[in-house]
């Protein structure tokens, strides 16, 4: 055993070294194996031959060293260049192994840096759809998801031809990219200061070697951002052709829209009152208020009585404004302002409290986030923290607020720009990207026992 | 195969010669005879020791000799053994070496370094 595990570290030593002496430095093992018993002896014969080890291994290789430096490196026969071995002997197959294993790795690691150039908006907005009535960022992902979803092959072979920009191209998403930014944003002086910034720095060169259509779009967004600080203007990279023109919901769709529906309950997927009182309801998107209302109404009724509200989102995906609005109407006893970065601000963002009958307006509300708690459901957690009417629970939310306009530049381009002046009472900066700090900082999963917790102490303390 | 620095001369090499120097032997004999001439302080290891076997040979102060059995006397596995002989430049070197290490031993008494009338 002891032997064995001698002979491996044996093999550490260059081949000259074991092919000369390598028994013979068994054989002297063996001897004091077999001469030194006992166990302080057989202590000090491996202390012996570890230290022994640590000093003459890197002797041996520096011997090595010269070998390698002197050896001529091109002994070629007829200008052919010939490979010289270092070692005269074949390969061991272990050797082999973790050099494949070593490469392998290598490779996989290099293939995962290159698709995950960094952090960029587009990856969360491009993951979830979003029911919105307007032809909204979000909405049209949405759709580039489901067109991807089903004819991925085309689009891979697409990307492959767009991954490699040139400059021409470069230029032309740059012009195309500024135009829009000059006609459309929301103050013509910054768009048009925007769309300069754009031009010039593709003159000065600043935006040679961007190959990668992603790591394009994030760099000029960044330069547009430098100009103005408006979180809300985007340039975004699609791997799949964006459609034409962002198309609204068909007839069809929205006939398929009612009967999901109507099956998940408008994504209430629990409501209930729990012990001590405390009304529960977990909704996993803001449905749309032209379908659900009823649904919603009655959700809402049903804890109506409870003592406090904890309103689980950590699942929720988002949804249509309008249902936030009608959700947060019944926790005011007057009606409140809901600042929203998508809608100019008109009467459409006070809430219709109070609501008849409502017995929440007073009750101590809880929203329990996690990362994925997405878009409408960071409208509705972002206010009512703001507003100091509930306590966030968990963790910081996603982060979209896609207030912009989409305009397509070409099949995998668009920018979005925000074309509404929204007013935001409260802070200077929403969501956007940053998402909503929780007020209570808790592991997602622990988000509700925590809310729970506090809604009880809250309700001892009355 | 470059040749090793044996300049100065370093005390593994040194004790080897020395071992060598009442009669031949083979690696774990060398071992065993520097570990007496030194009262255990020093216990060559494998790698060490043969790694100063092959400087040695490659200066020409150690010469191998041909495998052989194992003398009587000696701890016996039976197992055939290379054995190894101090060449007349060995003897040169390591008579060199220890007359240098005198002349040191006699500047650290000088010194005051060292007590005692040994050397």
């Amino acid at each position: 055993m002891f032997e064995k595990i001698y002979s491996l570290l044996l093999r550490l030593y260059p081949s000259s070294f074991r092919e000369k002496y390598g028994d013979e430095a068994l054989q002297l093992f063996r001897d004091r194996v077999r001469d030194e018993t006992g166990s302080w002896p057989s202590v000090r014969l491996w202390f012996d031959l570890l230290l022994d080890l640590a000093v003459s291994l890197p002797q041996e290789y520096l011997y090595l060293r010269p070998e390698l430096v002197g050896a001529r490196p091109l002994r070629s026969a007829n200008g052919v260049p010939s490979f010289c071995f270092l070692e005269s002997e074949p390969l061991r197959p272990a050797a082999l192994l973790f050099g494949g294993l070593m490469s392998s790795m290598a490779i996989l690691t290099f293939s995962i840096l290159l698709s995950h150039p960094g952090r960029h908006a587009g990856t969360a907005a491009a993951t979830v759809g979003q029911i919105d009535g307007e032809s909204r960022i979000s909405q049209s992902q949405s759709q580039q998801s489901d067109s991807s979803n089903t004819e991925s092959e085309p689009n891979r072979r697409e990307l492959g031809a767009i991954a490699r920009m040139d400059a021409a191209e470069r230029r032309r998403v740059v012009n195309s990219a500024a135009t829009i930014l000059g006609k459309y944003y929301v103050e013509p002086e910054n768009g048009q200061r925007m769309a300069e910034a754009l031009v010039a720095h593709e003159k000065r060169g600043d935006d040679d070697g961007g190959t990668n259509g992603t790591a394009f779009a994030a760099l000029l967004t960044r330069q547009i951002r430098e100009v103005n600080r408006d979180r809300h203007v985007t340039v975004e990279y699609s791997e799949a052709v964006l459609p034409e023109r962002p198309v609204g919901p068909t007839a069809e769709e929205m006939t398929r829209y009612r009967e999901m529906m109507k099956e998940q309950n408008c994504t209430f997927e629990d409501v209930r009152v729990h012990a001590d009182n405390i009304g529960y309801l977990k909704l996993n998107s803001f449905p749309d208020v032209s379908v659900c209302r009823e649904t919603a109404e009655q959700a809402i009724a049903s804890v109506n009585e409870a003592s406090a509200i904890i309103f689980d989102l950590r699942e929720n995906r988002g949804g249509d404004p309008a249902m936030v609005m009608l959700v947060a109407a019944y926790l005011f006893d007057h009606p409140e302002y809901m600042y929203n970065p998508r809608e100019n601000t008109t009467e459409q963002n006070w809430t219709h409290s109070p609501v008849p009958g409502s017995k929440l307006a007073d009750k101590p509300v809880y929203i329990l986030t996690s990362p994925s708690t997405f878009s409408a459901a960071e409208h509705f957690c972002y206010d009512l923290k703001m507003l100091r009417r509930a306590l966030i629970v968990g963790e910081t939310t996603a982060g979209a607020a896609h207030s912009g306009v989409w305009h397509r530049i070409d099949d995998h381009f668009g920018v979005g720009v925000p074309e509404k002046k929204a007013i935001n009472p409260f802070s200077t900066a929403d969501w956007a990207e940053v998402g909503v700090e929780p007020d209570v900082k808790v592991n997602a999963d622990e988000a509700l026992k925590v809310a729970e917790e506090l809604a009880n102490k809250k309700l001892r303390q009355k | 195969m470059p040749k090793r620095k044996l300049d100065p001369l370093p005390s593994s090499a040194f004790q080897i010669l020395l071992a060598l120097a009442g009669e031949d032997l083979h690696g774990y004999g060398i071992m065993r005879q520097v570990a007496e001439q030194t009262e255990g302080r020093m216990r060559l290891g494998p790698g060490t020791l043969y790694s100063s076997i092959q400087t040695l040979l490659e200066a020409k102060l150690i010469e191998e000799l041909e495998e052989r059995e194992e003398r009587e006397g000696e701890s016996s596995s039976g197992a055939r053994r290379r054995y190894y002989r101090l060449t007349g430049a060995g003897r040169k070197l390591a008579r060199s070496e220890a007359e240098r290490l005198a002349d040191l031993l006699r500047v650290a008494r000088a010194k005051k370094i060292l007590r005692g009338d040994y050397v």
